[in-house]
């Protein structure tokens, strides 16, 4: 890191030190409950009489979010095997994610709102964040960065709500939500800058990823390829029919030029992710629960794992390393033996559906389950590799111990990859994140524990161990540990 | 967009690369700040604020070389400002967000030196961020609606976005200026004079800043109410710039630019009001001022004045 870089990183980590506060939400997970007590800068206004939380026309949020992660060596028989380049480095390796996000919000008219959210990122993956596929230890990865702070403006959007009638209900002041009141009966439509993830999949269990899960296996179905650029935001629209405890989701947005990059092709009409999903809120014994189905669709420019292979069979000069003379995008692989998909991309379909269900068991604990299958025949394009997943887990604030604001839950994440995948992988293949020039196909998973101890109502400090096997879901490598710190405080 | 190869003045062989820098002489006021570049001193009130979106476009921001072999290194810049503010009484403090949309130019060598265009569009670069700029204004004396009134303001830029797409320096640098305003029922003005410390200092390269630099600008117009209603227009120009302190207003180190403005803005001081901005000018087309330029902006702000019991 140059002296410059440092500096900036030293600035960054001084400002992230400096504040304080309660609740916000990280990319695409939902918001932490609005807490009355919250130090804040809202609350605080709130407390002197000069903002009223309950009906406002503005409002701005902060957070600051560092994680650093580290494995010691484990067993790995070969890495990077003929070339290719996406093995997870055996050797002890450190990684760290500093992120730091202010949100904006005001009302424009009435039933609409406008949010900003400019964001800066500051990263160092584990073995260039290749490796690993549906269960990246750290979910802040995912934002494409470097050591050097990046800013990027991650939400720009226009919200209007259109109310058709029901019962009032309250939403509570918070980072992308005014607090006011709304009809339980209503369509809301969303245009602009977003994560996916902002809408859909939003837990209540697994809620914040910045004070629960550090693995992004939890923070939505790991084989879900929801359409983003290379940060996880893109463009586009939503409609959403609230109706009393049911509610309905659907999207369009634009996908990424190439598979996981950060330039957006924009032809909405020909290349798109479309997701729809249906949720039921329940009370379950007097507790709160949702059932969430969802399914997309995603028509992207992307090849097809069974093409690559067909293609290498009848000439085998169309091989990984011929890629870049060719001048076609690739990943790097210098595997002569290999197929690969640079040779394939095309317009191309890819599908899932899958189900996240989540209970309360007390006012502290909750559980949630979330499984999906896509189709298997796709490279990823823009979120991981997995090609089917499973997740479930637990977490529980400390209300039982007296300490209301900690958090503690554990998990499991599990993630395959379709025979066609694993076919292509086998012979020497990469994707976006994996191939090790072999493989022995095996579930990669992940088992997770963590802790966050609240400070001041404002600051969690949050310790973290996951155990992972078969990494890149190669039965060859690993198992691995990995350990976690974070500190993340909300203004 | 075609981005033409120009050489002119030298040989492609002998060049040495230009590094790219924040060409924007377009310093935006403070959200709710009034005027597009000056800043009107309404500091007052509880707790208030301001959201605002500028949106312009720059012709030929960045021309190098001299007579009809001009070099257009920038020659079309569009892009979006957001930014925020709080104040408080007589402070403001606001944080605001240069998000460039569209930086178009030629690339070619000129003076010994090789310029690369930029190129910037969403589909290359959806979520750009320029210079990220914090700061805060003070009214130091003066009735926020009396004839005089005099402030100061410190500004300070964290560096984001490429150099090459002529987005940022690449370095801090900060602002430091004396504010000045002041209005009867029918005329307002503004000025300011300051200094940009600047630590990029290119000085052998055509078209580069020479570091530091003075700031200087006034406006000036008549308020014209909307009859009985709580709008006014206010129109006027504003005319402002900046030159090097190592190379005093001489011709290739000094912006300047004029532009006329007109705002139709609420008045009220006790709800939330609107205020939109449209503006068009021509600059000298020096030191990163354009041929010409037009822009518009929306605000949204709200004074919250609240009369206190004795």
């Amino acid at each position: 890191m140059s002296h410059v870089d440092g500096r900036r990183h030293f600035v960054w980590g001084v400002v992230g030190a400096l504040c304080v506060a309660t609740r916000v939400h990280a990319q695409g997970a939902p918001p932490a409950a609005h807490e009355d007590t919250a130090f804040d800068v809202m609350n605080v206004l709130s407390d002197h009489g000069l903002h009223d939380l309950d009906h406002e026309n503005w409002n701005l949020y902060g957070q600051t979010t560092y994680i650093s992660s580290w494995h010691p060596s484990f067993a790995a028989p070969y890495t990077n095997a003929n070339g290719s380049v996406n093995s997870l480095l055996p050797a002890p390796e450190w990684s760290f994610t500093d992120s730091f996000t202010v949100f904006l919000a005001v009302r424009l008219w009435p039933g609409a709102e406008a949010y900003f959210v400019p964001e800066v990122i500051s990263e160092r993956a584990f073995s260039g964040l290749h490796g690993i596929g549906g269960a990246i230890q750290n979910f802040e990865l995912q934002k494409t960065g470097s050591v050097t702070p990046q800013v990027y403006m991650s939400r720009a959007y226009i919200r209007q709500n259109i109310d058709l009638g029901g019962k009032l209900i309250e939403h509570t002041s918070q980072p992308t939500q005014l607090g006011r009141k709304v009809k339980s009966r209503r369509l809301v439509l969303t245009l602009g800058n977003f994560s996916v993830l902002d809408f859909f999949d939003r837990s209540s269990v697994a809620w914040d990823p910045r004070q629960t899960f550090f693995n992004m296996a939890f923070m939505t179905y790991a084989s879900w390829d929801f359409n983003a650029d290379a940060r996880g935001y893109t463009w586009g629209g939503i409609a959403e029919l609230d109706w009393d405890e049911w509610s309905m989701r659907i999207a369009r947005t634009a996908s990424p030029q190439n598979p996981n990059v950060l330039p957006i092709d924009f032809r909405i009409w020909e290349y798109y992710g479309d997701q729809v999903e249906l949720q039921h809120d329940h009370v379950l014994f007097g507790q709160p629960g949702a059932v969430r189905l969802l399914g997309y669709r995603n028509n992207v420019n992307a090849g097809r794992f069974a093409d690559a292979i067909n293609t290498f069979a009848h000439d085998p000069t169309k091989n990984a390393a011929g890629c870049a003379a060719a001048g076609l995008y690739n990943y790097g692989s210098g595997n002569v033996t290999a197929p690969d998909l640079c040779w394939v991309r095309k317009e191309n379909d890819k599908i899932g559906l899958g189900i996240n269900i989540e209970q309360h068991v007390t006012k502290d604990l909750g559980v949630f389950a979330r499984w999906m299958t896509s189709d298997g025949q796709t490279e990823v394009d823009a979120y991981n590799p997995a090609d089917r997943s499973f997740a479930f887990g637990a977490t529980m604030k400390g209300g039982l111990w007296r300490r209301p604001f900690d958090v503690a839950g554990t998990g499991v994440a599990l993630s395959w990859i379709s025979s066609i995948h694993a076919q292509y992988l086998a012979m020497g293949g990469v994707d976006g994140f994996v191939g090790d020039g072999h493989l022995r196909q095996g579930a990669e998973g992940v088992v997770e524990g963590f802790y966050s101890f609240n400070l001041f109502k404002a600051l969690w400090l949050s310790a973290d161990y996951q155990f992972m096997w078969n990494p890149g879901f190669n039965q060859d490598r690993g198992p691995l540990h990995i350990f976690g710190v974070r500190a993340h405080a909300e203004f | 967009m075609a981005v033409a190869t120009v050489v002119l003045h030298g040989t492609r062989a002998a060049a040495q690369q230009a590094q790219g820098f924040n060409v924007e002489r377009f310093y935006p006021s403070a959200p709710g700040a009034g005027w597009f570049v000056m800043d009107d001193l309404d500091i007052h009130g509880d707790v208030g604020g301001a959201m605002q979106v500028t949106a312009a476009y720059d012709r030929d921001p960045l021309l190098v070389g001299s007579g009809a072999s001009r070099l257009a290194v920038v020659s079309d810049r569009a892009f979006a400002n957001f930014g925020g503010s709080m104040w408080y009484k007589r402070w403001r403090f606001y944080l605001n967000f240069d998000l460039p949309a569209v930086v178009y130019g030629s690339s070619g060598v000129v003076g010994g030196y090789t310029f690369t265009a930029p190129n910037v569009d969403p589909t290359t670069l959806p979520d750009p961020v320029g210079d990220v700029r914090l700061g805060t204004d003070m009214r130091v004396f003066g009735d926020p609606h009396g004839p005089f009134r005099f402030g100061i303001g410190a500004q300070v830029f964290y560096p984001s976005g490429r150099s090459q797409d002529y987005d940022t320096d690449g370095t801090f640098h900060a602002m430091f200026r004396a504010l000045f305003a002041g209005n009867t029922d029918h005329f307002t003005y503004a000025a300011h004079i300051g200094t940009h410390l600047r630590w990029f200092d290119e000085s052998q390269t055509p078209g580069s800043p020479k570091g530091s630099e003075l700031l200087y600008g006034i406006a000036a117009g008549p308020i014209m109410p909307i009859g009985t209603s709580s709008w006014a227009l206010v129109v006027g120009p504003e005319i402002y710039g900046a030159t090097a302190l190592r190379a005093f207003f001489s011709p290739t180190s000094t912006a300047l630019e004029g532009l006329l403005s007109a705002r139709l803005e609420g008045t009220r001081d006790d709800t939330i009001q609107i205020r939109i901005k449209l503006g068009a000018g021509v600059g000298n087309g020096q030191f990163g001022a354009p041929e010409w330029r037009v822009l518009t902006s929306i605000e949204i702000f709200n004074h919250n004045h609240v009369e206190h019991a004795p």
